[in-house]
């Protein structure tokens, strides 16, 4: 592990500066911008981009720094092939130090040569079954990051993650929802699940419904997963 | 060595089954969540301990609990809390396996753990690094409730079935590589997240308790050769019916 101070310095500012950026009303758009720009300034990439993909595939992109990670993205979604793609439909990152060097995307590696493109790290936005979108990295001259820098970029990634899920939850109550879940988060996790059977209703739905029951009670939204885990709360409970 | 037949024999068939079983979760299509429950699973089954947790980097600066014995709330908060103090943190960070023989003579070295291990009842505890090629990735924990050092031999075997774990954890591609460890850890702790939404699920749905709901998931995904973490996407994504993973009767292929 390299030395985690820098990172969670510069995931802290993120932070401050996402809840600055949703609690003026100022939407996602902005917040979007903020996340990609973060990316920019504190690793070693050349541009950001963040794509957000429905459960049928259909893709909006949300932000991208220049033209040279737009036309990542699009020409990857229109191929339907790349390590952008790929990294949504498997739940997991996909992380490309050398472009040059990788044969899994033959036409998209085609229609990219020519591009100043070394290196590609694509990063799934996702909540357990959550599946959310995806954030996009490239850089010049090709290479890995850092135990530092990866611990940057992961946690840039949660942020975004916990902000495009948070863009549906009232004003005020953003800065409590951009906060780091708590660390015997596997409750809230069971809790989500126990609304998905009781309402029918997708996980973000019901991790949704679970913060706002607790902002709403004042009480911390793991005193409300463990009451549902323990059965002293039903979750009929929180119906809205 | 004069070792008298039954004990022996009876260990090495224990032994035999804990790697016949960690290898059975590496066939083909293989998850890392199933394969470390299996090996804590082994653990308690092998040697004297009475639970067994496995820790590993979240690659942001913490440890993440991926599989326990036991769901006892009380025991999963104290292997979370080696997260900041503790055996496997030390173990973590060390790469080297950390043993406290008297989990009570430890409360300067770890205030919090050693009052809360002791709170539980647990006398001794023991951590030994996944490690392959000198980059440490988590830490296996052992509790027991007897005083007193792990026996060098129960040490080893622990150490080869960390391995192995590591092993599987690393091998779906070229192991040598820091961006395929990045890929199967972080995909790892998503899965983790997936596979306890769907035990809410199943356990709201079919008035279960947690780790009955987290067995039935296990053998669904198993008597249909699929992917523990991807059983409980769909669970929890709505694509399979909690009722069809309730109702289905397992097939123990033994």
């Amino acid at each position: 592990m390299g030395e985690p101070l820098d990172a969670q310095a510069a995931v802290a500012a993120l932070r401050r500066s996402l809840v600055a950026a949703l609690g003026d009303g100022a939407g996602g758009a902005d917040a979007v911008a903020r996340v990609c720009q973060a990316c920019v300034q504190a690793l070693p990439v050349d541009g950001a981009a963040i794509s957000v993909i429905d459960g049928a595939g259909n893709r909006e992109l949300l932000h991208a720094s220049d033209e040279i990670i737009r036309r990542v993205e699009s020409v990857q979604f229109t191929l339907g092939e790349g390590p952008c793609v790929d990294t949504f439909r498997a739940r997991r990152p996909v992380l490309v130090p050398d472009l040059a060097g990788a044969t899994a995307w033959p036409v998209f590696a085609a229609e990219m040569a020519g591009q100043p493109i070394g290196a590609i790290f694509a990063f799934p936005i996702q909540h357990g079954a959550i599946g959310i979108g995806a954030m996009d990295l490239y850089r010049r001259a090709p290479g890995w990051l850092t135990d530092d820098e990866l611990a940057t970029a992961l946690g840039i990634v949660d942020l975004a993650a916990m902000a495009l899920l948070g863009t549906q939850v009232a004003g005020g109550q953003i800065d409590a929802w951009l906060a780091p879940l708590p660390r015997h988060r596997r409750e809230v996790h069971q809790a989500t699940g126990m609304l998905i059977a009781e309402f029918g209703i997708p996980a973000e739905q019901a991790l949704a419904r679970l913060r706002l029951y607790a902002f709403s009670t004042g009480t911390l939204i793991e005193d409300v997963a463990h009451a549902l885990t323990q059965r002293r709360l039903h979750p009929a409970e929180l119906d809205t | 060595m004069g070792q008298s037949a039954d004990p022996g024999m009876a260990r090495e068939t224990r032994l035999l089954h804990a790697f016949v079983d960690l290898a059975d979760t590496l066939v083909d299509d293989y998850d890392i969540v199933d394969v470390l429950h299996q090996l804590v699973e082994s653990c308690v089954d092998l040697f004297d301990a009475t639970a067994a947790g496995l820790l590993l980097s979240d690659q942001r600066g913490g440890l993440e609990l991926l599989a326990s014995s036991s769901e006892q709330s009380r025991l999963l908060e104290l292997f979370q809390l080696q997260a900041d103090e503790g055996p496997c943190l030390d173990c973590f960070r060390t790469g080297e396996p950390v043993s406290a023989p008297d989990i009570g003579a430890e409360s300067t070295r770890w205030p919090r753990f050693s009052a809360q291990a002791v709170d539980q009842g647990f006398l001794a505890v023991h951590a030994v690094p996944l490690r392959l090629r000198g980059q440490t990735i988590g830490a296996l924990n052992l509790f027991a409730t007897r005083l007193g050092p792990m026996h060098p031999q129960d040490l080893r075997v622990a150490r080869a079935l960390a391995d192995t774990a590591t092993i599987g954890i690393l091998q779906e591609r070229a192991i040598h590589r820091g961006e395929v460890l990045t890929e199967q850890l972080q995909a790892a702790l998503n899965n983790r997240i997936t596979i306890e939404q769907a035990k809410g699920v199943l356990a709201h749905a079919g008035d279960l308790d947690m780790s009955e709901a987290f067995q039935l998931l296990r053998q669904y995904g198993r008597a249909n050769s699929t992917r523990l973490s991807e059983i409980a996407h769909r669970v929890v994504t709505g694509t399979l019916a909690p009722g069809v993973v309730i109702n289905h009767s397992p097939v123990r292929a033994d």
